[in-house]
């Protein structure tokens, strides 16, 4: 590996940590100095005056690029795991001293300022706080001790939430706007948790039932596959027209609570797109065990069903847990756009804010979203890891 | 015989098509029991399809050239570190949805079509360059030793022996690329990008099923018939194959 033949490559690959090291800084240098790190603006609807961070931050910038550069300086020179380790505690000491940095700046400026003024987060915000979790994603990985990822997560957010609990972001347009409102996004938060459980659910016996009828695999398979290709959009639409005749059709289903906008046809337009992964996945995870073990199992006089709990599932369960993480990203995505007819979710705020261009209302949708599948991703895939290990141990 | 997927997507996409047109679309809105509404002209509705296949088709490349290229450099040698960092980023990337990225990018970038386009790049790329890189992993060692053993430079391998053996599965990741760039061209309607998304996005606010019928059946008939078209390319692929 460290032999100097390779020339070029070999050279740019030892001086690479302290090169990236040191692009990371001025990054984040230039990102709280030069970057607006808060847009004031008279009220939520016109853009802000950028203010950048010397202005907030005050004493607390130096603190924060100090800790920052040591961090970077940490990782970069010592390739160990207990300076990851070190690092990763200096990283979230410089995000901590950001984030009340952000709050307590925006408080002090916006004290004489009218209610209606917003302080909005700016670009210089965003990117230093995409910086930092890049950083802190490069020491967790390296101290790599499972569990390291979600533990310093949620410290994160549990620290934020807190902290915007004791008032900490009050002055900030998206606490503002989230105390508005608060009723309204908890509910919305709710019917996108419904929306896109009850299409998982809807699916997953779906595809059971699809996998069982041996014969029809093919047309199965391309049926399912060519959902795919409807635009999700277009396949929303086409459901409410299709729903809408069927209710007047058979007027008896509306005293059952269905109608053409609604909940019932997002989570059957959303449930369509489904069923590709968990179909795949499924077909992946029966076929997970080789014939020999099979021929094993049959010898012994297991019955299928046997075979199907003892060897077949728990061969296939990383396979199913895959699929199932796929399909559960995809639903929490999907279900933003039930919104459009009708169906509620986190995407009507999403939505609300995009007709009235308020970005602090469309964010105020659009990171639980976010965080949700975020979640969703990497608990199902830390699942799908251990499964993994378990079996082939 | 190989075509016949090609074949089967097309015919779909060719009937969807047909049941955009205005006179089908308000006779299945009748068969509904819809009150009969106005219909898009045929020649509004080409329109639409036209702008919706230039933004579609402009995402689609930038998500190509950015896929293919970067999917490339990930599986040169001096690219290996990056590979865990790309697998984080794609991972993180999916989490973001189109419509979510619409709407992030609606205040920054403004009504119209740049928000799509960012959408589209942002949400499709990372899976193009994983698709790629996959592609050109699976290549056997062995051809990529032989062709080197044969004194083949490293381009040389590349565009003689790895592209040409990994071009069905670049093309299977072109195809999960351009059908997302149907959708994420229809879904842009929400940010004021005049698609075949317009109409849809109209038609569920007022209620109006035919040009909502019509616009659906002609974005879904957009998808299909590109996927026919890279399907053909495939099954073209395949035949002369070496």
């Amino acid at each position: 590996m460290n032999a100097p033949t390779d020339g070029l490559a070999a050279r740019a690959a030892r001086m690479g940590p302290g090169v990236l090291a040191l692009a990371w800084v001025a990054a984040l240098a230039a990102a709280l100095v030069d970057a607006p790190l808060l847009a004031i603006a008279a009220n939520r609807l016109v853009p802000g005056l950028p203010v950048t961070g010397g202005t907030i931050l005050g004493p607390a910038l130096p603190g924060v690029l100090a800790l920052s550069a040591l961090a970077a300086g940490l990782l970069a020179a010592a390739p160990g795991r207990r300076a990851a380790a070190g690092a990763l505690a200096l990283l979230l000491a410089a995000t901590g001293l950001l984030a009340w940095g952000i709050g307590h700046g925006a408080a002090l400026r916006m004290a004489g300022e009218p209610s209606a003024a917003r302080a909005g987060l700016g670009s210089g915000a965003w990117l230093a706080a995409a910086l930092l979790v890049a950083a802190s994603g490069v020491a967790i990985r390296r101290v790599s001790r499972p569990g390291l990822g979600p533990a310093t997560a949620a410290l994160l957010v549990g620290g934020l939430v807190l902290a915007g609990r004791a008032g900490t972001f009050d002055a900030l347009s998206l606490a503002v706007e989230y105390a508005g409102r608060r009723a309204a996004v908890h509910a919305a938060f709710v019917e996108h948790l419904v929306l896109a459980g009850g299409a998982l659910g809807l699916a997953i016996p779906v595809v059971i039932g699809l996998s069982l009828w041996r014969r029809g695999q093919g047309l199965v398979g391309l049926v399912i596959g060519g959902v795919q290709v409807v635009p999700a959009v277009a396949l929303l639409g086409g459901l409410v027209a299709l729903t809408g005749g069927l209710l007047r059709a058979v007027p008896p289903l509306r005293d059952l609570g269905l109608s053409a906008l609604g909940p019932a046809p997002a989570m059957v337009g959303i449930a369509a797109y489904l069923l590709l992964p968990l179909w795949r996945g499924l077909a992946a995870a029966l076929r997970a065990p080789d014939p020999a073990s099979l021929d094993a199992a049959r010898a012994l006089g297991l019955t299928d069903v046997q075979i199907l709990a003892r060897l077949r599932l728990p061969l296939g369960g990383p396979q199913l847990v895959g699929a199932l993480r796929v399909a559960t990203v995809q639903a929490i995505g999907l279900a933003t756009l039930g919104a459009l007819i009708g169906a509620g979710g986190l995407g009507r705020i999403v939505f609300d804010g995009m007709a009235q261009f308020a970005p602090d209302l469309i964010l105020l949708g659009a990171v639980p979203v976010v965080a949700l599948s975020l979640a969703a991703e990497r608990t199902l895939s830390a699942v799908e890891d251990r499964m993994r290990t378990g079996v082939s141990a | 015989m190989r075509s016949r997927p090609a074949v089967g997507v097309g015919l779909a996409g060719l009937a969807l098509a047909a049941v955009s047109h205005p006179v089908v679309a308000t006779g299945i809105a009748r068969l509904l029991g819809e009150a009969p509404r106005r219909a898009l002209d045929g020649e509004r509705l080409l329109a639409l399809a036209l702008q919706h296949l230039a933004l579609a088709g402009t995402g689609f490349a930038l998500v190509a050239l950015l896929g293919l290229g970067l999917g490339i450099l990930a599986t040169r040698r001096a690219g290996a570190a990056f590979r865990p960092a790309i697998d984080g980023l794609a991972a993180g990337a999916q989490a973001v949805p189109p419509v979510v990225v619409v709407a992030l990018a609606l205040p920054v970038l403004g009504f119209g079509g740049p928000p799509t386009l960012l959408a589209l790049i942002a949400y499709g790329v990372m899976p193009a360059l994983r698709g790629t890189a996959g592609a050109l992993e699976a290549v056997s060692r062995e051809a990529k030793a032989a062709a080197e053993a044969m004194g083949m430079t490293r381009r040389q391998i590349l565009f003689s022996v790895e592209l040409p053996l990994a071009a069905p599965g670049i093309v299977e990741t072109l195809r999960t690329a351009l059908v997302l760039a149907v959708a994420t061209a229809a879904v842009g309607a929400l940010a004021g990008a005049s698609t075949l998304g317009t109409p849809i996005v109209a038609g569920l606010q007022n209620q109006n099923t035919v040009p909502m019928l019509q616009g659906a059946a002609a974005t879904a008939a957009l998808a299909f018939l590109g996927d026919a078209a890279l399907l053909g390319l495939a099954a073209i692929l395949r035949i002369n194959r070496p």
